[in-house]
């Protein structure tokens, strides 16, 4: 407790603010970077496709925009001089969406991937495979809510 | 409304007239041509009747190289066209008719002889560009390449990787004859190009001594000429590729004025190839052909007034329930209920003799979308969007039933974006904020932030309504078709637990000193409980009667509780976009905090249409998908029997143009 203190509820605050925005971040970096490596040899194949392909992609990119919805929710929250309760708070609050956003990022990231196949091989059919990336956000959707009232409920 | 009642037909017709009734067939658009039943086979008639032969692949071919011609003409002379064009429309009669067919199919022969020539220029070009690469090394050699020395001298050319010095090299050679030169030619990184020169009878002997220098002999020797004169014909003869490639695609350009005409052909030929896999099903004798196949039974009228035209002998039959998995499935929808087709296709067709769910999945997903969606901004985006596109694209069939349940869902979603008092989330009141003024926001009458458990549950019991309305729709189905029992044991059973559900709350939560109601509540559930296990042993044999209560019991707890639960999604989907949108127009605002100035203006439009645009996109979808899955999971799984193959009636397909209606 006497370490805590020596850091403050500030700090704690600040972490748990960064963490959403940079966990769930690696998570659409990651997602969206499995994506695109699929989407461009598809398109070294046939360049037609790319307006397909970079929607694939930009599905998984979701996530890194919920993280860092979180942290301006909770940075916008902090005040200098918070208790380490308070920190603590915040810090937990925001850790749904870091911890599942990063990685329902990386997991929609391979569906996506796996889809731009369906839309090599069966061009028609490429909307099926959105609809399977959209299962995996639902998740990314919950945790940003966990989150968000959270958040809502602390009060500083 | 309902799924259209089918007959099957047999039909017997003169040869000479075969082709003529497949057109017309086809301008009708309602018979699906079916395979033959084998009830020949065996009797008298098998050694008569043959299948019908057509030119199915000549026909294939044609069209692909038409297509591929269209293409081409794309690729070389794209067209400008208009963002969201209709396809241009004919009457069904000119796509039937094949003139012009033989001209069209000259001018494809002509385009794919061009483009195969201008693919064989590229290969040419590219082996001359290698071959220039590889005379570079040898440009300050003046000895035509293909010297192998004098009378009575030898030369030899070739590369020595560059990890050995020239001087070793030169030594090692000295060493076998002193006569013997090597001259350095080129230098390079990785090699070096070397000419030696010896006498006649030491080339053996040299090309030992080289030998473990890796020394490779040049791949250019066999040609005439020194290396630049080399070069400079290679330089010529790419030059003239060029020019004649350019002379390919100018010719293909010229072609452009056909465009119109081929994509015409390539209709046509669409047409042919549908005659011709018609063809294929049917069988025939000398002087008859016969087929076998599906009518909707509102058309037969129509249809046999044709047929006595064509002079055929035809009969038709009411499909009885063994032939069920047969027939083909054609739903018959009014301009509401058409925009679920998209949703019943993507999911499966209802089997033949059951119930059509579009007129009952309609309002529950319009309300479901809307819900969660909810903000007049989207609502009214979607709205301009679907009616754009109906007006510019003209859809058809598909496309046109994505259309109306864009509209659909837009109406719905304003309307509910209009009762939670959101437009582009908290738009209006940001703005308001930005100009100075304290607005509290547009009026609601419920919103997801502020009463987010008041929705949760609200989501749950349009849940209840939904899952409910698909069990009344089961309890119906096994009604008409005589489990009564059945649908007493396990629909009403379930109704009756529910309604014991209802008693208790009631009494949990109003009536709380009525200890009789609970009570009576309890027993209704009890009387339910005791008839669903009834129900359940009804099925089971053996030591099944007793495993199956417990199965049963632990079924209907586990799937209603997942089931109803499964509806938070609405209000999950609802919160998640108000609030991106809110921090969207939040962070778009924070410049303008101490008073809004031409700069802080433009950042506030960027970022609020940039966020707009993927929480927008982002949310259209996504409902689509959640509000999908509580239709085909949660309520399809109370009463709908998938399965139905679709009808496919003999019709005319395009690819370019439409049929006139």
């Amino acid at each position: 407790m006497e370490f805590l203190n020596t850091i403050g509820g500030y700090a704690l605050g600040i972490l748990g603010a960064g963490l959403a925005a940079f966990m769930a971040g690696i998570g659409s970096a990651k997602g969206t970077g499995i994506a695109g490596e699929a989407g461009a040899g598809l398109v070294s194949e046939d360049p037609s496709k790319f307006g397909k392909a970079m929607i694939l992609q930009v599905i998984p990119g979701t996530q890194g925009l919920y993280g860092f919805v979180i942290w301006f929710l909770a940075f916008n929250k902090l005040v200098p001089g918070m208790s380490v309760a308070q920190g603590m708070q915040v810090l937990g609050a925001c850790l749904p969406i870091a911890i599942g956003g990063m990685i329902s990022g990386i997991a929609q990231g391979k569906v996506a991937a796996a889809s731009i196949n369906i839309l090599a091989k069966k061009p028609d059919d490429w909307s099926k495979g959105m609809i399977l990336c959209i299962t995996v956000e639902f998740y990314a959707i919950l945790s940003l809510l966990a989150s968000f009232m959270m958040l809502n409920a602390i009060s500083l | 409304m309902a799924i259209v009642q089918m007959k099957k037909l047999r039909l017997l017709a003169v040869r000479d007239r075969k082709e003529e009734l497949l057109r017309e067939l086809m301008r009708c658009g309602c018979v699906e041509i079916t395979e033959l039943e084998p009830k020949l086979a065996g009797t008298e008639a098998e050694g008569l009747v043959r299948p019908e032969s057509s030119e199915l692949a000549a026909l294939k071919s044609r069209h692909s190289s038409l297509v591929h011609a269209v293409e081409l003409l794309d690729r070389y002379a794209p067209k400008k066209t208009k963002l969201l064009s209709a396809k241009p429309e004919l009457e069904g009669r000119v796509l039937l008719d094949d003139t012009g067919l033989a001209g069209a199919l000259r001018i494809a022969e002509a385009l794919e002889g061009y483009d195969a020539r201008i693919k064989r220029i590229g290969a040419e070009e590219s082996r001359e560009r290698s071959l220039i690469e590889s005379l570079q090394p040898w440009l300050t050699l003046d000895l035509p390449l293909n010297f192998e020395g004098t009378e009575r001298c030898s030369v030899l050319t070739g590369s020595l990787p560059a990890r050995f010095a020239p001087d070793t090299v030169s030594a090692a050679i000295a060493a076998v004859d002193e006569e013997a030169e090597l001259f350095l030619i080129h230098e390079e990184k990785k090699a070096n190009y070397v000419l030696l020169v010896c006498m006649k009878g030491q080339l053996p002997a040299m090309q030992d001594a080289l030998r473990p220098f890796g020394f490779t002999p040049s791949a250019v020797s066999g040609l005439s000429g020194t290396a630049r004169e080399c070069q400079l014909n290679a330089e010529q003869h790419l030059k003239e590729l060029a020019a004649e490639k350019e002379n390919c695609v100018r010719y293909i350009v010229d072609d452009a004025v056909h465009r119109d005409e081929l994509k015409l052909a390539a209709d046509r030929m669409n047409v042919k190839i549908s005659l011709a896999e018609a063809e294929e099903r049917m069988y025939g004798t000398d002087s008859t052909v016969v087929l076998q196949g599906w009518l909707p039974a509102d058309r037969e009228e129509e249809l046999g007034q044709l047929f006595d035209r064509f002079g055929c002998a035809w009969e038709t039959e009411v499909p009885t329930e063994d032939e069920y998995p047969e027939v083909p499935v054609s739903l018959k929808n009014n301009k509401f209920t058409d925009a679920m087709n998209m949703v019943t296709n993507m999911y499966s067709l209802p089997a033949y003799g059951t119930v059509d769910p579009n007129p009952l999945m309609a309002p529950f997903f319009i309300l479901f979308y809307g819900l969660m969606m909810a903000d007049m901004g989207y609502g009214i985006l979607m709205i301009l969007a679907a009616l754009i596109a109906m007006k510019r694209i003209k859809p058809r069939a598909g496309t046109l039933s994505f259309c109306r349940l864009l509209l659909y869902g837009g109406i719905s979603t304003l309307v509910m974006g209009a009762l939670t008092g959101s437009f582009f989330g908290n738009a209006p009141e940001i703005i308001a904020g930005m100009m100075g003024r304290d607005w509290p926001g547009l009026p609601s009458l419920f919103s997801p932030v502020r009463d987010s458990t008041l929705v949760l549950y609200g989501s749950m019991v349009l849940g209840l309504i939904h899952l409910n309305t698909g069990m009344a729709v089961n309890f119906h189905q096994r009604w008409k078709h005589g489990d009564k029992a059945g649908a007493i044991l396990e629909e009403g059973a379930q109704w009756i637990i529910l309604l014991g559900g209802i008693v208790l709350i009631a009494q949990m939560l109003v009536f709380k000193e009525n200890a009789m109601l609970k009570n009576a509540g309890l027993g209704i559930i009890g009387l339910g409980a005791v008839m669903l296990l009834i129900g359940s042993t009804r099925g089971a044999t053996g030591i099944g009667k007793l495993t199956a209560p417990f199965s049963c019991i632990y079924n209907t707890l586990t799937g209603w509780f997942g089931d109803v639960l499964s509806y938070s999604r609405i209000m999950a989907l609802m919160l998640a976009g108000g609030v991106v949108a809110q921090v969207f127009n939040t962070i778009a605002a924070m410049p303008s905090e101490g008073g809004v100035t031409v700069f802080s203006g433009i950042v506030f439009i960027v970022i609020f249409l940039i966020g707009h645009a993927l929480n927008f996109g982002l949310n259209l979808l996504g409902c689509f998908v959640h509000d999908l899955r509580l239709q085909c999971l949660e309520f399809f799984g109370k009463f709908y029997h998938d399965g139905g193959k679709p009808f496919e009636p003999l019709r005319i397909r395009t690819q370019y143009i439409n049929p006139q209606e």
